[in-house]
């Protein structure tokens, strides 16, 4: 088979880091193609290069035989080259159409949208695919959003099409769904990049290329290795993985959620009769596709989104009229989802973010003033304990990578909380180390006796780590299951909502 | 109040309300372009007062009106080269440079004014004719409301269908709410956003600027500092108060135009209340209209975000 | 290939350069603009600096001038700091001075330094209650601070008019009308810190000083201060670690709002004597301009506010030297603000010389 792309010793540096190291890469016509590594090994950066977000320092980029000078995601696009983003870059209030069809390179000064109608209705046939695309992107599901940026690719005549970790938001049913359309879509001749992270699907494509560091290890026919094999590549060492302990039990309430519902900004139901509980020793999984619930759920327990109805009580003590600061007075230790927004302040030094929430405790003040003493003192002792890479205490922190923001919110969270610790995909954007790293501390916690509820996209550490998982869908806990006794299949089909058979909760 | 509702009363009041509003319409949609690619311009206060004092100069050493128009609108367009500059290359606080720009204008005016205006005899020269339309302005009441105007107030009635049209029914009107909405999206298929945003504050620019020379022209032969008197932030306040909708901000327009008319009538006829009362009135309206429509449901996403790869 | 990049920290040597660069861009353009209007850029800016510096009068006469700046400075780097974009500093410190003025109506039988205490409390409240109005209308409707701050700024305005011109504190029984109130009570002016004869330095100039401690105290040092900063880089984290972040918003418009009411009450009692719009107008965005110059630190702010102090000293000795007019300072103060923006930005990013292998 002939290769469609070649990449020959490509280099990107961002300041001192490089973040690709002499790549090479071959891709052939009509095959899927999958860039596999952890969370940092470069191959965003890489399909970035290939997609002319970035400019190659050095290196050559062969399209179709012929030497491609990629300045512009425009050229990518002229020569056939499509992306889809992991988060995807659409237009909210935009409809379908218009998201697809503005910046094309349409001629004259209206918009002439019958003759795009038509060549989208095609794709969406050719595909497989069925949308309607007079509705605006929010009205969709997120699965049909990612539709439209694979049709937004296909619009432009993309022969070879780069997408970005696509699966992270599906359900394992939506999942196939994607791979059936894209293996048809390899049928019609067309190559895909996966990029991915997650064995089950990089065992579905025709070859598979690990990146590690920055530096393309290998490239393999996944019909003739093994997941073992792969992994062993990507990860370059072995990284023991964390289970919990089972000769501990949990035992009594910590958190119980009774019927708790909250409406959105439309009147809409965002949680509806929510009830669980955690006890002493007991870390409950969260399983769910992204935007279900799971970060208002968080949100209600932390006292910043208010209850329509319901409530929870801790430690048997019924919470009404929760606010932020209570709860964390009542020593709640809350990761965030998006720790760059809702759990660390950019501009401060890891000394003044270790005490986010706690400036004005007794333990680093002296009546209204911060006892600097104390909070360097803390800042060092933290900095050792959680191996926090970073120049000084008061270097800002947008300046770290992620792993080392998480730990200084673990640190913080740690060391303030009592009982309950409430952590929204703690390991999201880590490499496999880092995540061990947080892993290993939150079953400390659990050994500790503390509740945890622990929400992720990564069912298979779900599963190793909780005592039970809950399924979210649309707001409402589809059931409560213990890891030994589900299977994914069934998780996913709780996930996506159709859990009429196996619906059951645990206690 | 009653004798205030009487036949040629009532008419000369929203004549006046009607010419008020022009440069305020210039203004506000050339704002509304610029915010709905994303960029918090808060210069308009100032780019008005430059496009006055250069309409200023030019009517008063060529007395050509026109010309002068067409100076101001040049100059204004020129100047919003600083705002793009440190926004859109800069990438510095949008705010901030709104701010340092309205600072700028105002302090050059000072400066220029005490030199060149103060104590000297004023110079003469011809404003813009009133124009009235055949026919049209015969027609009772709406005649002399609408159709007895400055030739740039029927250019103005055109504005806002245009400006609606543009956004919403062209290829370019898309690309710009898109660069409000998510830059990215555009971005992502090699397009650039800083020349789309540039574009769209030089429009902006230029359009205040026509309003700010037509607020000179039209109706006065007299400099004074305060020509602007607040109008610039009250198309802002217009535009949020409309949600960033061409004819909902008309409407916020025609409120605070109306207003000043009743105030300036008040004065005239001579009414037992203090006239500070009717001059402070769309200060206030401005502060009840932004507290009362607080729907920003169309405001752009984007808005004051600067946009980097990175 | 020589590219631009952000930098990883600052250097000293780079940020001198950048802000040298910017006074230098500043001056030559005001410079040129003493030249286009006909004056002699030399003489000119020789008549500034001899009025600004030239003797001991001068000097006090410019930090005379540095008092409200900084003050209202202060009060700009605390809404500023947390990206309270607080610009209603006209109006606060025409509202200072009018909750002085009236308190001064009241106070007179009161013993002398309670009375003094009195009317400073009383311009601190009035451009108190000035920002918090604002900061209400952002908690409970949303309303954009920008937006609301310059229209309370012209309804602050026109009010005063009203009491000056027809209201009840017009001046009565002279034969113009200047639209300003009678002088206040002489007995209630406040004191100069020297004899007088050696230059008009009243004891605001101290409580600006004390303002500028108690800011750079506030900010670097305390918890609120810690909030301050906090809610400018992340409301949101803020608001999700504890802290009720409409209480801070309205405590930091109400400071913000205090330090330029106090200005505004200074000038007043300090200098002006008598209320009137001309003397008190300009000092609010003068103010904002030293915050911004100042770095938005109370120690960049005290430098910037004797600058421009001096600058606004000096052009009154400028004009009767070379006939310049005052208004120069105005345009100056644009410009160099302009230049300092591009300057700030400037230290972010750093020249780098790299060698390309292909």
């Amino acid at each position: 088979m002939e290769n469609l792309l070649s990449v020959q010793n490509l280099t990107k540096r961002f300041g001192p880091v490089t973040a690709n190291d002499g790549v090479n890469l071959e891709v052939r016509k009509g095959e899927i193609h999958c860039l596999f590594g952890e969370n940092g090994a470069g191959k965003s950066t890489l399909s970035s290069c290939l997609y002319g977000y970035y400019r190659a320092d050095s290196g050559v980029i062969r399209f179709k035989g012929e030497v491609a000078e990629l300045n512009s995601p425009a050229d990518a696009l002229r020569l056939g080259i499509g992306m889809v983003h992991q988060h995807f870059v659409l237009v909210s209030n935009f409809t379908v159409l218009e998201n697809i069809i503005v910046g094309s390179a349409g001629t004259g000064l209206f918009l002439t949208k019958s003759d795009a109608r038509r060549k989208i209705s095609e794709l969406c046939e050719s595909c497989g695919l069925s949308i309607d695309l007079d509705r605006e992107i929010w009205e969709l599901s997120v699965g049909e959003q990612q539709w439209v940026e694979i049709l937004k690719a296909l619009y432009f005549g993309a022969e070879l099409l780069i997408l970005d970790e696509p699966t992270a938001v599906l359900t394992p049913q939506q999942s196939d769904q994607l791979f059936r359309i894209l293996d048809g879509m390899r049928m019609r001749g067309l190559s895909i990049i996966l990029i991915s992270h997650k064995l089950r699907e990089v065992m579905q494509s025709d070859r598979v290329t690990i990146l590690r560091k920055g530096r393309a290890i290998a490239t393999v026919e996944t019909s003739e290795t093994t997941a073992e094999a792969i992994t062993a590549l990507m990860v370059g060492h072995k990284v023991s993985k964390h289970v919990r302990d089972r000769s501990v039990e949990p035992a009594g309430e910590v958190l119980a959620v009774d019927r708790a519902c909250a409406i959105g900004e439309w009147g809409e139901d965002i949680l509806k009769d929510v009830s669980f509980n955690i006890g002493r020793h007991e870390i409950l999984g969260l399983a769910g596709v992204a935007g279900n619930g799971q970060k208002e759920l968080f949100e209600t327990l932390m006292g910043v989104r208010a209850l329509s109805s319901g409530g929870f009580s801790l430690e048997g003590e019924a919470i009404t009229k929760p606010t932020s600061r209570e709860m964390l007075d009542r020593g709640i230790g809350f990761v965030p989802d998006d720790r760059s927004l809702e759990g660390l302040i950019p501009e401060f030094g890891a000394a003044e973010n270790l005490i986010l929430g706690w400036q004005r405790a007794r333990e680093y003040c002296r009546g209204p003033f911060l006892d600097r003493r104390k909070m360097d003192a803390l800042a060092r002792r933290k900095i050792e304990e959680f191996k926090v890479v970073t120049a000084s205490a008061d270097l800002p922190v947008e300046r770290l990578s992620g792993g080392n923001a998480q730990r200084i919110i673990l640190a913080r969270e740690f060391l303030h909380s009592r009982g309950l610790l409430l952590a929204n995909q703690p390991t999201r954007g880590l490499d496999v180390a880092a995540s061990e790293f947080v892993y290993e501390k939150i079953l400390e916690k659990r050994a500790a006796g503390f509740a945890v509820l622990l929400a992720s996209e990564e069912l298979d550490d779900l599963l190793r780590l909780c005592d039970r998982i809950a399924v979210i869908f649309k707001g409402r806990i589809m059931g409560i299951v213990r890891p030994e006794e589900t299977t994914l299949l069934e998780l996913g089909m709780m996930m996506a909502g159709d859990a009429k058979d196996v619906q059951r909760t645990v206690q | 109040m009653l004798e205030l509702m009487q036949g040629p009363l009532l008419i000369s009041i929203l004549a006046a309300m009607v010419r008020i509003a022009t440069p305020l319409l210039f203004s506000a949609m050339g704002e509304l372009v610029t915010q709905r690619a994303g960029i918090w311009n808060i210069s308009v206060e100032g780019t008005m007062l430059l496009g006055a004092v250069v309409a200023y100069v030019v009517a008063s050493t060529t007395g050509s009106p026109w010309l002068a128009l067409l100076v101001a609108v040049l100059a204004c367009a020129l100047i919003s080269l600083i705002m793009s500059f440190v926004t859109i290359v800069l990438k510095a606080e949008q705010f901030v440079a709104g701010l340092a720009l309205n600072l700028l204008a105002s302090g050059l005016t000072l400066f220029w004014f005490q030199t060149y205006v103060i104590g000297r005899e004023p110079p003469k020269f011809a404003g813009f004719e009133q124009v009235d339309i055949p026919f049209l302005s015969d027609i009772p009441i709406l005649g002399p409301v609408l159709f007895s105007q400055r030739a740039l107030t029927y250019v103005s009635f055109l504005l806002p269908p245009l400006v609606w049209f543009f956004l919403y029914r062209t290829r370019y009107g898309l690309e710009v709410r898109c660069v409000g909405e998510n830059p990215k999206a555009l971005d992502v298929k090699g397009l650039g956003v800083g020349r789309r945003q540039c574009l769209a504050i030089m429009f902006g620019s230029l359009m205040s600027g026509l309003g700010g020379a037509f607020l000179m022209l039209g109706y006065s032969d007299r400099f004074v500092p305060d020509l602007i008197a607040g109008r610039g932030w009250l198309v802002v306040v217009a535009i949020i108060a409309g949600n960033w909708m061409p004819f909902r901000i008309v409407g916020a327009i025609f409120i605070f135009a109306l207003l000043e008319a009743v105030g300036i009538h008040a004065q005239v006829v001579g009414v037992a209340i203090p006239h500070h009362v009717f001059l402070v009135l769309p200060y206030v309206a401005s502060l009840a209209l932004l507290a009362g429509l607080r729907s920003r449901t169309h405001q752009p996403v984007a808005l004051g975000i600067p946009y980097s790869r990175e | 290939m020589i590219s631009i990049q952000r930098r990883s920290g600052s250097s000293l040597r780079w940020n001198v350069v950048c802000f040298s660069a910017a006074i230098l861009c500043a001056f030559l353009s005001s410079a040129a603009l003493l030249a286009l209007s006909g004056g002699d850029a030399v003489k000119g800016f020789s008549a500034l600096f001899t009025g600004a510096f030239g003797s001991q009068n001068a000097l006090f006469g410019s930090l005379a001038k540095a008092t409200p700046l900084l003050l209202v400075g202060l009060g700009t780097v605390i809404a500023f700091r947390a990206k309270i974009w607080n610009i209603g500093q006209e109006g606060q410190v025409l509202a200072g001075a009018m909750m002085a003025y009236w308190a001064s109506l009241m106070v007179g039988s009161l013993p002398y330094w309670v009375a003094l205490t009195v009317i400073a409390l009383a311009g601190l409240l009035g451009g108190g209650i000035l920002g918090l109005l604002a900061g209400y209308l952002k908690t409970r409707f949303g309303t954009n601070e920008v937006i609301s701050t310059v229209m309370l700024n012209y309804i602050v305005i026109f009010f005063l008019a009203y009491l000056l011109d027809g209201g009840p504190w017009m001046e009565t029984g002279v034969t113009v009308a200047y639209h300003q109130s009678p002088p206040v009570n002489p007995s209630l002016e406040w004191p100069d810190l020297f004899a007088r004869g050696a230059g008009k330095l009243h004891i605001g100039f101290l409580f600006a000083l004390a303002a500028s401690a108690f800011c750079a105290i506030l900010i670097d040092r305390t918890s609120l201060g810690y909030d301050i900063r906090a809610f400018g880089s992340n409301p949101t984290a803020l608001r999700f670690r504890g802290t009720n972040v409409r209480r801070l918003l309205l405590v930091v418009m109400l400071l913000s709002g205090a330090l330029a009411g106090l200005a505004g009450a200074g000038e007043l009692f300090g200098t002006a004597h008598r209320l009137r719009a001309e003397t008190l107008l300009g000092i609010g965005s003068s103010g904002i301009v030293v915050a911004m110059v100042g770095g938005l630190r109370p120690s960049g702010v005290m430098l910037a506010a004797l600058f421009f102090g001096a600058l606004k000293s000096g052009a009154i000795y400028m004009r009767l030297q070379s006939g310049t007019p005052a208004g120069l300072v105005s345009a100056m103060e644009g410009l160099v603000l302009l230049f300092f923006l591009c300057a700030v930005v400037a230290t972010k990013f750093q020249i780098v010389r790299s060698n390309v292998h292909a």
